[in-house]
């Protein structure tokens, strides 16, 4: 029976400040460098001053001979490889017998203080063969004679290569009326939080490990250690402390988190790793610097015909979620349009520099951004209103899309309705002065990857388990990583609706392994999606609970009692009911505290063909974003002074929470876009810093209006569908076209600085191209 | 081997000891001496404001102060900002305003923001984005931040 | 980060300071506010064993218009309208010294002789030892331009040129006493990014002073740099003049963040005073500004874009305050 819309929600849709609001606001709340274990160490990590290097010789035994010295270990001790990917388990907690990067792995210390750390590993002797160095994805394509990793495509240093095609793209070139061409590139860019990397470990003589760690996949954490370390799962604990944010750039199990545990195992003292901003910078797992090509089809009407899309994506020194960006290189161009053919060529390529992974809307960045721009100059071509050129195009509701990804709800014709009214595009667009400009830019993204990483055991996606016990609070157990995004606040906010009590009643359990059932963490925007859903079914279960201990207490049917507010009572007859307490202490006369369990196991979606799960998710979140900028055409610094971004979540649940994933998804798209980079000379990146590393100032951030127009969602909690990346991907483009409307220039090549703006000023005039009469 | 010193510190209005050697800094002591933890460390090199305190009322980088120098000074850290559990009015906006997510930066802002309220409380909003931007937030954008300020204002954010 | 171990010291007056240095050089250094010396510490920059700490010199503290302290906080002078009022250019330049938690700390003193930067300087130990490492700390190559003489470390300070159009001097106290000279010849024009002062062995900059004429020049300051705060001048350009009906009757520039040290433009700018302004002149004036000075890659923006800016900001800035009504 389908669950009945709940249709006044008493908190959900409101503004629900953090539950734990007021800890981190006084200092309370505890990351994991807040901690301190009795008899810890401090572990440092040797890292590899070398692009591309065998490790012929790696002698400790110096550095273990000092004294306050209590471990050291190189790569041999702990070989077996891990990754977030089952398919691609390329990574070793510390190198064995080759390093990869500028700061890779080389060896472990564990030592009584920082100091005896760094003069241990300065004593560690290493001998090296240097090997080949590469740092250009385009380059390495062809067979090498020493490929970064083994398993590279036909001995060159491919990771992974997508060749896709549906419908006949070249059919539709042929047909075309319009076709447009976008080459772009795009720096590297990395998540800056602003809690560095911190793991401790502890090994205790009842042969248990427990590691504490910033993480935002406990749960994958807890698989890699065990494979690494052989140690069974149960007897390794996971705590998840409080987490300075992650972006992505915690969502892989990371080698310095079971380096550090096997530091622990190997003194049997607890040990500490906190990674210096440097450190940082140089774990990456950031977005892939990516070359892309895309062709754009479409007849005179405007009807999109099709795109040509290649990509070659750099993935550093390791494979991370690789494989899934290569694939969302191309298929994260699949919405929010209607494609009726698609080809897609896309390579992830090794370098000898610092991993990428996922980050904050995981591989539909740098894709939205070429399509968006190329649209915009369609639009052009064909002189449509961009808005135009969009709304005709648009995905409908409950469609399926060429790939066979499963589209249910989609408000993106409110979303191009509502910010083109609130914009006041049609009094601007192309009528604003010389330098002043406004660009709309449109996406689509996932609300969680359909399908888990791991396949064994079969699981569901999220558990949530509810305690209630005689002191009326419920507890609430879940493995979900609140990382700043505010899930442990919505699981709260959930139950507290369903069971219809205070919100200060709920207390959401700190996440640890032994306690909190597997969620698989957060990554991909699934959290709202799937948590909710089980939080749902789980409160639900304990709502039942009560409401047959209201029967019982009133004797009126079961069917007949409504959730009131701490207070359970007959319809019509709000008189007649039971308090929740009273209701509560009679539910457990006879078990004690109540127990409710709910999960959440995504639907079968997608096609069978090899990749066809790759995009696939139970729905999907949709955006269009005006930007107004103003433009100094004599220094190239450019302001963007507003942005309306409507945004398509379904229901949002906590709108405090939504609104700050829009702003800091635009301030996050907006550092790509204007100076956020990863700069490289050759294999060495030039600034790991945060003063060198550009992420924008509150000066430079516009003035926000968040739209938020989506309809509910059938199967989101209540309606509810992600926030958490969609909203970064439309502010690129955005951005991009407003700055064409503003002085008739496009950039190609991200990030736009002032200095490749007066470039782009300089090569208009040099074609004697006037735009705005200037 | 340096010479170590007993320090007398004045922190959060209450006099500590600590013996500290010249080349100790402020934010270590704090931390991990005092276990004063509220204060973060971000960066040790003064490019994120995460380990803000305040030095005689002032928003200072504690990671870039020697505690020697401190000392005769009074200093102030987000422990000190709340009375008992009654949060500052500041601490209450963050809240309220949502301006606060992953928490990490979030000491620093409070700090920064109580200390220009204190001199300013009728501040604009071109000041209060210059008094917070020495301090990096990577969740918000700033956005609620600013707003959450402009409400703590005695007079409210109108 | 912890700092490697040093010895502490806290002379209580100049010459308990001059004394000290003398004894200890060439292994110490002077901590001022310690915003510019810690981070460079942390990352094990050319760092002595010893250092003399000045925070209770009491003839280094405190400022008026006519003398500055070396001591004198930023975030003092940032916040005081009188500054900002009687010497505009010195008022911006504070303003946008990185953050007002830097400003806190920082000292005139400290950003007069803050230390000059470089992509290749300004990293950590581990990075500088993968690359090797260069002529400014622990090696013998510059890594900017490939050679073993001259270092192209780039004078990132906010206050000198600010205060180098504005006529300072500054009073430095040494071994042989007290003595003074113009802000500019501090710095030297025929060093390099390692030997970038005149001063020798354990002098101590005591205060800046102000000439009288400073207050009657308009003047301004303008700084490029990525963000509008924490970066240093990719360009900091600054400008004084005084305009007497139609006759431009003094003029100065200087610009920093763009070479070893502030560079001032005397033998450029001597050639307007007595004339007047024309748009053309002033665009000539840019121009010839301009083509003399000669930034390197070592900071974020590419030296063609900071050589090309320092001609609009020249443009820009000489216009403005040629055009201002009044006086300053």
């Amino acid at each position: 029976m389908a669950t009945p819309r709940q249709p006044e929600l008493r908190l959900l849709g409101g503004a629900i400040p953090y539950i734990e609001g007021p800890l981190k606001v006084s200092g309370r709340a505890e990351y994991t460098d807040d901690m301190k274990r009795p008899g810890m160490l401090v572990g440092k990590l040797l890292r590899a001053p070398w692009p591309h290097a065998r490790l012929v010789r790696v002698d400790a035994t110096k550095a273990r001979a000092m004294p306050g010295v209590f471990a050291v270990l190189t790569g041999e001790r702990y070989p077996t490889p891990f990754g977030v990917l089952p398919i691609t388990k390329d990574e070793t907690a510390i190198a064995v017998d080759r390093s990869r990067y500028i700061g890779d792995i080389v060896a472990a210390v564990a030592a009584q203080d920082e100091l005896t750390a760094e003069r241990a590993l300065a004593a560690v002797e290493i001998d090296v063969e240097p090997l080949p160095e590469y740092s250009d994805p385009r380059v390495g394509r062809e067979r090498v004679d020493v490929p970064i990793h083994e398993k590279g495509l036909n001995h060159s240093n491919i990771q992974k290569e997508v060749v896709q095609h549906f419908g006949d793209v070249d059919a539709a070139f042929r047909a075309a009326t319009a076709t447009v061409r976008v080459r772009a590139s795009f720096a590297g860019v990395t998540h800056a939080f602003t809690e560095p990397q911190c793991t401790i470990a502890e090994a205790t003589p009842d042969g248990r490990l427990t590691v504490w760690s910033s993480t935002q996949v406990p749960h994958y954490l807890h698989r890699a250690l065990s494979e690494v370390l052989g140690l069974p799962m149960h007897r390794i604990r996971v705590v998840k402390p409080e987490v300075g944010g992650g972006f992505g750039g915690k969502s892989d199990p990371l080698p310095h988190e079971i380096a550090c545990a096997a530091l622990a195992l190997e003194t049997g003292r607890p040990v500490k790793i906190l990674f210096d901003r440097d450190e940082v910078f140089y774990t990456n797992h950031g977005r892939h610097p990516t070359y892309n090509d895309v062709r754009i089809a479409a007849d005179a009407e405007g009807n999109l015909l099709g795109y040509d899309i290649e990509a070659v994506i750099e993935g550093g020194a390791w494979s991370s979620f690789g494989t899934v960006t290569t694939y969302y290189n191309g298929v994260m161009a699949m919405g929010p349009y209607l494609l009726p053919s698609f080809r897609y060529k896309g390579q992830r390529v090794f370098t000898n520099r610092p991993p990428s992974g996922a980050m904050r809307a995981h591989g539909g960045t740098n894709i939205r951004y070429s399509v968006e721009v190329g649209l915009d100059e369609l639009a052009e071509k064909l002189q449509l209103d961009p808005f135009d050129l969009r709304s005709r195009n648009a995905l409908p509701p409950n469609s399926t899309t060429i790939n066979e990804f499963r589209v249910t709800s989609t408000s993106f014709l409110k979303c191009l309705e509502a910010v083109r009214e609130r914009s006041g595009w049609a009094d601007k667009w192309r009528r604003l002065p010389y330098g002043q400009g406004v660009g709309l830019g449109c996406g689509f993204y996932i609300s969680g990857s359909n399908s888990p990483i791991h396949f064994t055991p079969k699981m569901p996606q999220c558990t949530v388990h509810l305690k209630a016990d005689m002191d009326g609070g419920i507890t609430v157990h879940c493995m979900q990583a609140d990382i700043g995004q505010g899930s442990n606040t919505l699981l709260a906010a959930i139950v507290a609706e369903v069971v219809g009590v205070s919100l200060d009643r709920i207390h959401v359990s700190p996440v640890d392994s032994d306690v909190t059932p597997v969620d698989i963490g957060s990554y991909s925007s699934r959290v709202t999606f799937m948590m909710g859903n089980a939080a749902r079914k789980a409160a639900e279960g304990l709502r039942d609970r009560l409401v047959e201990a209201t029967h019982q207490l009133t004797g009126y049917p079961r069917e007949a009692i409504r959730v009131g507010v701490e207070r359970f009572e007959v319809e019509h007859r709000p008189d007649i009911g039971a308090t929740y307490m009273e209701a509560l202490h009679q539910a457990i006369q006879t078990t004690g505290a109540l127990q409710s369990t709910g999960a959440y196991t995504s639907p079968p979606v997608g096609g069978t063909f090899k990749g066809a799960r790759a995009g696939t998710a139970p729905a999907y979140s949709f955006a269009a974003y005006v930007a107004q900028v103003s433009v100094d055409d004599e220094t190239g610094v450019y302001d963007v002074e507003k942005v309306w971004a409507a945004f398509d979540c379904g229901r949002p649940l906590n709108r405090l929470a939504v609104e700050g994933q829009i702003h800091g998804s635009i301030h996050m798209g907006l550092g790509q876009f204007m100076g956020e980079s990863m700069d490289y000379r050759g294999t060495r990146l030039m600034n790991p810093s945060l003063l060198d590393y550009k992420i924008i100032m509150p000066h430079q951030m516009p003035e926000v209006e968040c739209l938020l127009v989506g309809a509910d969602d059938p199967e989101g909690p209540f309606g509810a569908k992600e926030a958490g990346e969609g909203p970064l991907v439309a502010t690129l483009p955005a951005v991009a076209n407003a700055l064409y409307d503003a002085i008739g220039v496009r950039f190609y090549d991200l990030p736009v600085t002032p200095d490749r703006v007066i470039k782009g000023l300089d090569r208009r005039r040099t074609d004697s191209r006037l735009w705005k009469g200037h | 081997m340096t010479t170590q010193r007993v320090l007398r510190l004045a922190i959060n209005g209450q006099p500590v000891e600590v013996p500290s050697p010249p080349e100790r800094i402020l934010l270590d002591l704090l931390r991990e001496d005092l276990n004063l933890t509220g204060t973060k460390r971000g960066c040790d090199l003064g490019t994120c404001g995460c380990c803000t305190v305040l030095l005689d009322g002032r928003p200072t980088l504690s990671c870039l102060t020697l505690a020697t120098l401190a000392e005769g000074r009074a200093i102030t850290t987000i422990e000190g900002i709340s009375s008992g559990t009654e949060l500052h009015p500041v601490q209450k906006a963050f809240v309220e305003c949502g301006a606060t997510q992953c928490g990490f930066c979030t000491p620093g802002f409070v700090l920064s923001a109580v200390a220009l309220l204190r001199d300013h409380p009728r501040a604009s909003r071109g000041e209060v984005v210059d008094a917070i931007s020495g301090n990096l937030c990577r969740c918000t954008g700033y956005t609620k931040i600013v707003e959450a300020i402009l409400a703590a204002r005695p007079g409210g954010p109108g | 980060m912890h700092l490697d171990p040093f010895e502490l010291h806290r002379p209580e007056s100049v010459e308990k300071a001059v004394r000290l240095a003398r004894e200890l050089a060439p292994g110490f250094d002077y901590l001022a506010g310690g915003t510019d010396l810690l981070p460079n510490y942390k990352m094990h920059l050319n760092v002595r064993p010893h250092l003399i700490a000045l925070d209770r010199i009491p003839e280094l503290q405190g400022y008026d218009l006519d003398r500055i302290g070396a001591m004198a906080r930023l975030a003092d002078l940032d916040t005081d309208p009188e500054i900002s009022k009687h010497y505009p250019a010195l008022g911006e330049a504070v303003h946008g010294v990185a953050t007002p938690l830097v400003r806190a700390s920082g000292t005139v003193g400290g950003n007069l002789l803050v230390e000059t930067r470089c992509f290749f300087f300004n990293q950590s130990f581990f990075w500088r030892a993968s690359l090797g490492f260069c002529l400014k700390a622990d090696g013998d190559t510059c890594h900017v331009v490939p050679q073993k003489e001259k270092c192209y470390a780039t004078f990132s300070g906010d206050l000198a040129p600010a205060l180098e159009v504005l006529g300072a001097a500054v009073e430095l106290a040494g071994p042989d006493g007290h003595r003074r000279l113009p802000l500019e010849d501090l710095y030297a024009a025929d060093g390099d990014g390692i030997q970038r002062h005149h001063l020798r062995p354990g002098d101590l900059l005591v205060a800046v002073h102000l000439p009288p004429e400073a207050r009657r020049r308009r003047s301004t300051y303008v700084k490029l740099r990525p963000r509008p705060s924490f970066d240093f001048p990719e360009l900091g350009l600054a400008v004084a003049l005084a305009r007497e009906g139609d006759r431009l009757t003094a003029l100065d520039i200087a610009a920093g963040g763009l070479e070893t040290y502030p560079r001032r433009f005397p033998s450029i700018t001597d050639g307007y005073v007595g004339g007047t302004l024309s748009t053309d002149r002033i665009g000539e004036l840019a121009r010839t500004v301009q083509a003399a000075v000669r930034p390197v890659h070592n900071t974020a923006y590419p030296p063609d874009y900071r050589k090309r800016m320092t001609g609009v900001f020249v443009r820009r800035a000489v216009t403005t305050l040629w055009e201002q009504r009044g006086g300053s």
